[in-house]
C-alpha cells in the first residue's frame, strides 16, 4: 500500500512538482471570465507543492494569495472552497494577508451559506491578528453554539488555534463551549431549517439561483471533542475546574449518564482525567471509578485508552490492574489488526513495570507471534521475552530473527532494546544473543538501528565479562563495513579502552589500522588514538614497536588532526610520564567546576593577562563521571517509544551545588571585593527539618575572610519577619574579627528561603582559624491581616536559639581525585609529617574511616573508604587546601589496625605541597 | 408580467449582456464603499463600516454584469476610529498603493472616488491617483473620477477637481469626471452610461 502511494506520488510530481510552472500559470486568476474548472485545478496544486514541503518565497506567496483573492464569490461552490483551502496554507507566508478579512467576513455572516461558512471561519483564524479577535467575539459566539456542527466546528478549532495569542478573548468563550459540549445535536434528520439562515439566495440583485441547505446531524458527535479540547486549553491552569469538568461529563461510576457521545472526546476525557490523576493523589479514587466504567464502554477505542492509562498510572490497585488487562487480553484475540496492535503495545509496556501481572495473558501473546501483521508479532514476541523465563528465550530468538528483515527499523530498535535487557536479565544466554546482535549488525539498517545495537553490544561488554573477547571482535567486523563515522568513532574509542585489556590484543591491530587506511580524518584520528592506547598500555616490547612503525606512517596523513595525534603519541612513547598523565590519568575535571571557572575567566577581561590555571579545578574519577552523567538504566526505559520523556530530578552534586553558591555570592555587592571564593561547605541543618523556621548554614572561605551564608525558611504563612538577622557568637578565642551581619528586610512564607550572610575577616589569613559558633537568628515577627494580605503594624521582637555552627579544618579543603600512589611519591620532597593516634572510641574501622573523611572532607582513592578486613586497613585521601596563596594539594595515608581492647589505631602521613596544610590536618585528627 | 418575461430576459442576457471588472480606489472615507451599494442594492446608508482589505461584488444593472473590486482606502486594523487613520494617509503608505495596484491590474475600468468637500485631502488624493496610474500594468486603462458628496456645501465643482487633481496632464488614456452624490443618487446614471460604454 505504503509502496504503491510512492509510486504515485513520483508520477504526479513531474507534472505537480514545479513552482516556477505553478507561479506562471497563476494567470488565469485575472482571466475574466473566469475558469473555474481550471483555477480549481491550479490550486490543487499550489496546495499540493505546500504539502508536500515546496516552500514559495514571501513574494512568490504573495502574489499567489493576491492572485487567489480574484476568485472570492465566485459562484462555483467547490472553487470557492478551494480558495479557502489554500488562502489557509498561503496566509503563513504572504504578507498583507489581512487584507482578505472584509471578504472572508461576508461569507461568515449568518445569512450566508452553510456550506462556505465553516471555511470562511477557518480561514479567518489564520489571516487575523490576535489583537483582532475581540472584534469577532460575538461572531464566534455565536458559531460555536451554531447548531450546524461543521460551523460549530469550525468556530471551536478556529477559536483553540486563536487561544495562544488571544487568550482574554477566548477565555471569554468558556460558556458557549460547554454548550457545544453538552449540545445533543438537536436538530433531527427531518428537522425544519426554518431559521431561515440556512436558505439564502446569493447574489444580491442577481438572485436567480437560489440553493438550500439543510442542517444535517452529526452522527458522529465530533464537535464534542472539539468543544472539549478547547475548554480544557481554557480551564488547563485551573485543576479544580479540569476535575469538576471531568467528572460532570465522565457521568457517573457506570459512565452511562455521560452526555458525550464521540469516543474521541471521551479519550480526551480519560487523558485529562490521567494527567490530574498524577498531579492529584486525593481524587484518585474517583478517577479510578470512572476509569473503570469506561473500560466497559461499548467503544474499542474508549476501552483501550482507559485500559492504557490505568497500566500506566504508577501504584495502581492491583485487582483494577488485572481488570484493565482482561480488557486487553479480549482485544488480543479480536479480528481487527488495530485493536490487537494496541493491545499488545499497552502491554509490551507494562511488562516493564509489571512483568508478573502481564505474564497472565502469555498464553494469548504466544498466539500473536505468528500473526501476519509483523508489528503486532513484533510487539508480542518482546513482551514475552520480558515476561517469560529463560527457557523460552531460544525459541522466541529464532522466532524473531525469522522476519527481523519484515519489519521496519523502528520495530527493530524496539526488538533490540528488548534483547538488551534480556541479557542482563539472563546473562547466561549471552552467547545466543550476542550471535543474534551481531546477526542483525550485518543486516541493512538506518543509524538509530544501529546505533542500538552498537549500543547493546557495548552494554554486554560493560556488564558481562564472559562475551567480551566475541563482542569486540563482532565490533571489529562491524567497523570494517560502517558507514556511519560516528558509530565508527565510539568503537574504536571502545576498543582502545577495552582491547589492551584482552589476552591477544593484536589481533584487533589490523582491524583498527586498516581504518588508517581507509576511512575519512575523524575516524583515522580515533584508530590513532586507539591504537596508541594499545602500545602504551601493553607491556610487550614488540607491540610497542609495532604500534610506533604504525604511528610513525601516520606521520604523513593529510589531516592535521591525525598527525597532531600521531605526533603526540609518539612522544609519549619516548617519556613515560607524558603517558601516565594523558592516557593512564584514571581522572577527569569536574565538567561543571571547570565550565564555570572557564566562563568567569573569559568575562573578566583583566584575567586574560595570565593563563588559564586549572589546577584549582577538583578532578573527579572516571567512574563518579560516568555515575553522574548515567542515562537511566537500560532494563527501565526498553522496549516502548515512551511519549514521556522521564524528567531526571537533578541530584545536584557537591559541585554543581557549589557552583550555584557562587553564582548567589556574586550578586552581594558588600562581599565583592573579598576576590575568589576559594572553597564553599555543604548546607548544614541548623534547625530540625519540622520547625517553624528552618535554617542552613553554608561556610564560604575567601582569601581573607570567611562568610557564613544563613538560609533562613519562614514556614508559617500569616505571618512576616522583618529584620531578620543571625548573631554570632564566638566560644572560644580564634583568629576571626566579625565585620557586618547583611540581614534580610522582610521574610515571608512566600519568599522563602532568604539569604543572610554573616562576614569575619580572618586576621592572619596563613592560619587555618577554626572554632564553634553560638547562632542566635533574631527578628520582629509581625502578623499578616488575611484579608488585605498587608502585614500589621505592631511586631513583637523575637530571638529562636539556633545549633551551633562549626569551622573546622574540613571547611579549608576540597575534595579532589588524584592517582595517588604516583602523586604520594611526587611529594615525597615536600612537606609532611606522620603522627600516631588511639581512637579508642571507634568500634570498627570503618566508622573510623568514615569519620576521617566527614571530618577531613577529602576525597578517598581507590575504594578505599570501605575496609576490606576487620583488623588492618589503609585509607587513602586527596584533598585541595585552599589557602590566600593559591590552593595546594594534600594527600593523606591513614594506616589503621583495629583490635577489640584497644579500638583503632592510627597511623597519620600526610604529605602537602604546603606547609601549612598537614598542621591542618593533623591538628583537626587530633584537636 | 407575463410568464416568459424571465424567459426572455435570460435570452436577451445570454446575446446581448456586456461584462466589466471594476477597481474602486480612493482615499479613506471618501464613498467607494457606498457607491458599491448604491449601484448594487439601491440603498444607501449614513454608517458603513471602514472595508478591512476588499469586497467584491457582482452587480447586473440592466443589460450590463459589472464586477466590483471594493479596494480599501488604506490597510487598517478594524475597529479603530477611523479619524486616526485619516492622518497617517497624507503620507502615503507604500504598502497600501502597491495593494491598489494588485486589484487594478486586468480590470477593465478603474474608478477614482474623491470626497469633494474634503478639500484638505485634496493632495493627498493627487498624489495616489498619479502614483497608480504610473504603473506600467495599468497603461491605456480608462479612469474614471468621481467628486463625491456633491450634496453637501461648498464641495468642490468639475472644474476645481480636474485642476486639484492634475486630470488634464494625464495622457494616453480615457479620462472622465463627474461630480455626484451617493446620498442624492446625483449623477449616478450618468456614470452609469458611462461604465456601459466602456464595458465588452
Amino acid at each position: 500500500m505504503a509502496f504503491a502511494s510512492k509510486k504515485d506520488d513520483e508520477g504526479l510530481s513531474a507534472y505537480y512538482n514545479n513552482k516556477t510552472t505553478v507561479i506562471q500559470e497563476a494567470r488565469v486568476f485575472n482571466d475574466s471570465p473566469i475558469s473555474p474548472r481550471k483555477c480549481r485545478a491550479l490550486l490543487t496544486r499550489i496546495v499540493h507543492l505546500l504539502y508536500v514541503g515546496e516552500s514559495f518565497s514571501a513574494q512568490e506567496a504573495t502574489t499567489l494569495f493576491f492572485g487567489t483573492t480574484k476568485l472570492f464569490q465566485h459562484k462555483d461552490s467547490a472553487l470557492r472552497q478551494m480558495v479557502y483551502l489554500t488562502i489557509k496554507e498561503l496566509a503563513g507566508t504572504a504578507e498583507d494577508v489581512i487584507m482578505v478579512t472584509s471578504s472572508i467576513m461576508k461569507d461568515m455572516q449568518p445569512n450566508s451559506e452553510v456550506i462556505y461558512r465553516p471555511n470562511s471561519i477557518r480561514a479567518l483564524c489564520r489571516i487575523i491578528d490576535p489583537s483582532m479577535a475581540q472584534g469577532f467575539e460575538r461572531f464566534f459566539k455565536a458559531a460555536i453554539v451554531d447548531k450546524t456542527p461543521s460551523i460549530s466546528s469550525a468556530a471551536l478549532v478556529s477559536s483553540y488555534h486563536l487561544f495562544p495569542n488571544a487568550k482574554d478573548v477566548v477565555k471569554r468563550w468558556a460558556n458557549e463551549a460547554q454548550e457545544a459540549v453538552n449540545s445533543k445535536s438537536s436538530t433531527s434528520l427531518f428537522g425544519s431549517s426554518a431559521s431561515g439562515g440556512y436558505l439564502t439566495a446569493w447574489g444580491g440583485s442577481a438572485g436567480q439561483q437560489t440553493s438550500g441547505y439543510q442542517a444535517v446531524p452529526s452522527t458522529s458527535y465530533i464537535t464534542q471533542y472539539h468543544a472539549l479540547g478547547l475548554l480544557y486549553l481554557i480551564r488547563q491552569q485551573d485543576r479544580m475546574a479540569i476535575t469538576k469538568m471531568i467528572q460532570q461529563l465522565g457521568g457517573g461510576k457506570t459512565g452511562a449518564g455521560t452526555t458525550l457521545k464521540n469516543p474521541m472526546a471521551l479519550c480526551m476525557l480519560i487523558r485529562y482525567a490521567a494527567k490530574v490523576l498524577e498531579e492529584d493523589p486525593n481524587v484518585q479514587k474517583q478517577m479510578l471509578d470512572l476509569l473503570d466504567g469506561w473500560l466497559k464502554h461499548k467503544s474499542d477505542m474508549v476501552n483501550l485508552e482507559a485500559a492504557r492509562v490505568i497500566c500506566e498510572i504508577k501504584n495502581v490497585p492491583t485487582f483494577q490492574l488485572m481488570r484493565a488487562i482482561g480488557v486487553l487480553q479480549l482485544f488480543l484475540s479480536s479480528p481487527k489488526a488495530t485493536l490487537r496492535f494496541a493491545a499488545t503495545r499497552i502491554l509490551a509496556a507494562l511488562a516493564v513495570t509489571h512483568p508478573s501481572n502481564v505474564a497472565s495473558v502469555n498464553v494469548d501473546l504466544e498466539n500473536l507471534i505468528g500473526d501476519a501483521n509483523r508489528s503486532v508479532a513484533t510487539y508480542a514476541i518482546t513482551t514475552l521475552l520480558k515476561t517469560g523465563n529463560e527457557a523460552s528465550v531460544d525459541r522466541l530468538m529464532k522466532q524473531i530473527s525469522g522476519f527481523m528483515s519484515d519489519i521496519s527499523d523502528e520495530f527493530k530498535v524496539i526488538v533490540v532494546d528488548a534483547i538488551r535487557s534480556l541479557c542482563l536479565k539472563f546473562p547466561d544466554k549471552h552467547a545466543a544473543m550476542l550471535s543474534f546482535l551481531s546477526g542483525v549488525l550485518r543486516d541493512e539498517g538506518g543509524y538509530d538501528f544501529k546505533r542500538a545495537v552498537v549500543e547493546a553490544i557495548f552494554e554486554m561488554v560493560k556488564f558481562i565479562s564472559a562475551c567480551k573477547e566475541q563482542a569486540l571482535s563482532h565490533l571489529c567486523e562491524f567497523i570494517e563495513d560502517c558507514e556511519f563515522t560516528k558509530l565508527s568513532v565510539r568503537i574504536l574509542h571502545l576498543l582502545g579502552i577495552e582491547g589492551p585489556k584482552a589476552p591477544q590484543p593484536t589481533k584487533y591491530i589490523r582491524f583498527i589500522y586498516n581504518r588508517v587506511v581507509l576511512e575519512n580524518a575523524t575516524v583515522r584520528a580515533a584508530a590513532v588514538g586507539s591504537l596508541a592506547k594499545f602500545g602504551l598500555n601493553s607491556n610487550d616490547s614488540g607491540l610497542k614497536k609495532s604500534i610506533n612503525t604504525l604511528l610513525n606512517r601516520c606521520l604523513d596523513d593529510v589531516d592535521d588532526e591525525v598527525r597532531d595525534r600521531a605526533a603526540m603519541y609518539l612522544r609519549m612513547f619516548k617519556e613515560c610520564l607524558l603517558a601516565d598523565a594523558y592516557v593512564k590519568e584514571e581522572s577527569v575535571f569536574s565538567l561543571d567546576v571547570l565550565e564555570s571557572k572557564l566562563v568567569s575567566y573569559v568575562n573578566d577581561p583583566s584575567a586574560s593577562a595570565t593563563p588559564f590555571d586549572a589546577s584549582s579545578i577538583p578532578k573527579i574519577s572516571r567512574a563518579q563521571a560516568a555515575a553522574d552523567s548515567a542515562r537511566p538504566s537500560s532494563l527501565e526505559t526498553v522496549g516502548f517509544p515512551s511519549k514521556k520523556e522521564v524528567t531526571p530530578t537533578p541530584q545536584l552534586s557537591a559541585v554543581e551545588t557549589q557552583s550555584a553558591f557562587i553564582q548567589q555570592l556574586k550578586e552581594v555587592p558588600e562581599l565583592a571585593t573579598y576576590g575568589e571564593v576559594l572553597g564553599s561547605s555543604k548546607p548544614a541543618q541548623l534547625t530540625e527539618s519540622e520547625t517553624e523556621y528552618q535554617v542552613t548554614c553554608v561556610k564560604h572561605i575567601f582569601a581573607e575572610h570567611v562568610v557564613f551564608q544563613f538560609n533562613v525558611s519562614n514556614t508559617i504563612p500569616d505571618t512576616v519577619l522583618e529584620q531578620v538577622a543571625v548573631v554570632m557568637q564566638l566560644s572560644a578565642e580564634t583568629s576571626l574579627t566579625e565585620d557586618f551581619i547583611i540581614p534580610l528586610p522582610s521574610l515571608s512564607a512566600a519568599t522563602s528561603p532568604g539569604i543572610v550572610y554573616v562576614s569575619f575577616t580572618r586576621d592572619s589569613p596563613e592560619e587555618y582559624a577554626s572554632g564553634s559558633f553560638q547562632c542566635v537568628l533574631k527578628f520582629v515577627s509581625k502578623e499578616v491581616d488575611p484579608s488585605t494580605g498587608e502585614p500589621e503594624e505592631d511586631g513583637y521582637e523575637d530571638e529562636y536559639q539556633l545549633e551551633e555552627v562549626e569551622l573546622g579544618a574540613g571547611d579549608y579543603i576540597i575534595p579532589t581525585y588524584v592517582t595517588f600512589s604516583s602523586e604520594w611519591d611526587r611529594l615525597r620532597g615536600g612537606a609532611s609529617a606522620t603522627e600516631t593516634f588511639s581512637l579508642s572510641a571507634m568500634e570498627s574501622l570503618k566508622a573510623a574511616c568514615d569519620s576521617i573523611i566527614e571530618i577531613l572532607n577529602m576525597q578517598a582513592l581507590g575504594g578505599t573508604e570501605d575496609p576490606a578486613s576487620t583488623t588492618v586497613h589503609t585509607l587513602q585521601l586527596a584533598g585541595m587546601v585552599v589557602g590566600a596563596g593559591g590552593s595546594g594539594k594534600a594527600l593523606v595515608r591513614c594506616r589503621m589496625t583495629h583490635s577489640k581492647t584497644q579500638g583503632v589505631t592510627l597511623e597519620l602521613s600526610v604529605r602537602a605541597e604546603k606547609e601549612g596544610a598537614c598542621g591542618l590536618i593533623v591538628s583537626a585528627i587530633g584537636g | 408580467m407575463p410568464w416568459y418575461t424571465p424567459l426572455f430576459q435570460w435570452l436577451s442576457g445570454l446575446f446581448f449582456t456586456k461584462t466589466a471588472d471594476i477597481s474602486i480606489v480612493g482615499l479613506q472615507a471618501s464613498g467607494k464603499t457606498s457607491f458599491v451599494n448604491v449601484i448594487g442594492s439601491g440603498q444607501w446608508s449614513e454608517e458603513v463600516v471602514p472595508t478591512v482589505g476588499f469586497n467584491v461584488r457582482n452587480v447586473r444593472k440592466g443589460n450590463i454584469t459589472l464586477k466590483i473590486w471594493d479596494i480599501a482606502g488604506a490597510l487598517t486594523r478594524q475597529f479603530q476610529p477611523i479619524r486616526s487613520l485619516g492622518l497617517s494617509l497624507s503620507t502615503g503608505q507604500p504598502k497600501f498603493r502597491s495593494t491598489w495596484e494588485r486589484y487594478c491590474s486586468g480590470v477593465d475600468v478603474i474608478i477614482f472616488i474623491v470626497d469633494s468637500h474634503d478639500k484638505e485631502k485634496f493632495d493627498a488624493a493627487r498624489f495616489e491617483l498619479h502614483q497608480l496610474l504610473s504603473y506600467q500594468t495599468l497603461a491605456a486603462v480608462p479612469l474614471l473620477v468621481l467628486g463625491n458628496k456633491n450634496d453637501l456645501q461648498d464641495h468642490a465643482t468639475v472644474n476645481e477637481l480636474i485642476k486639484a487633481l492634475e486630470l488634464d496632464k494625464i495622457r494616453s488614456r480615457a479620462v472622465s469626471c463627474y461630480s455626484c452624490s451617493m446620498k442624492s443618487q446625483h449623477n449616478l446614471d450618468i456614470v452609469l452610461q458611462w461604465l456601459t460604454k466602456h464595458s465588452h
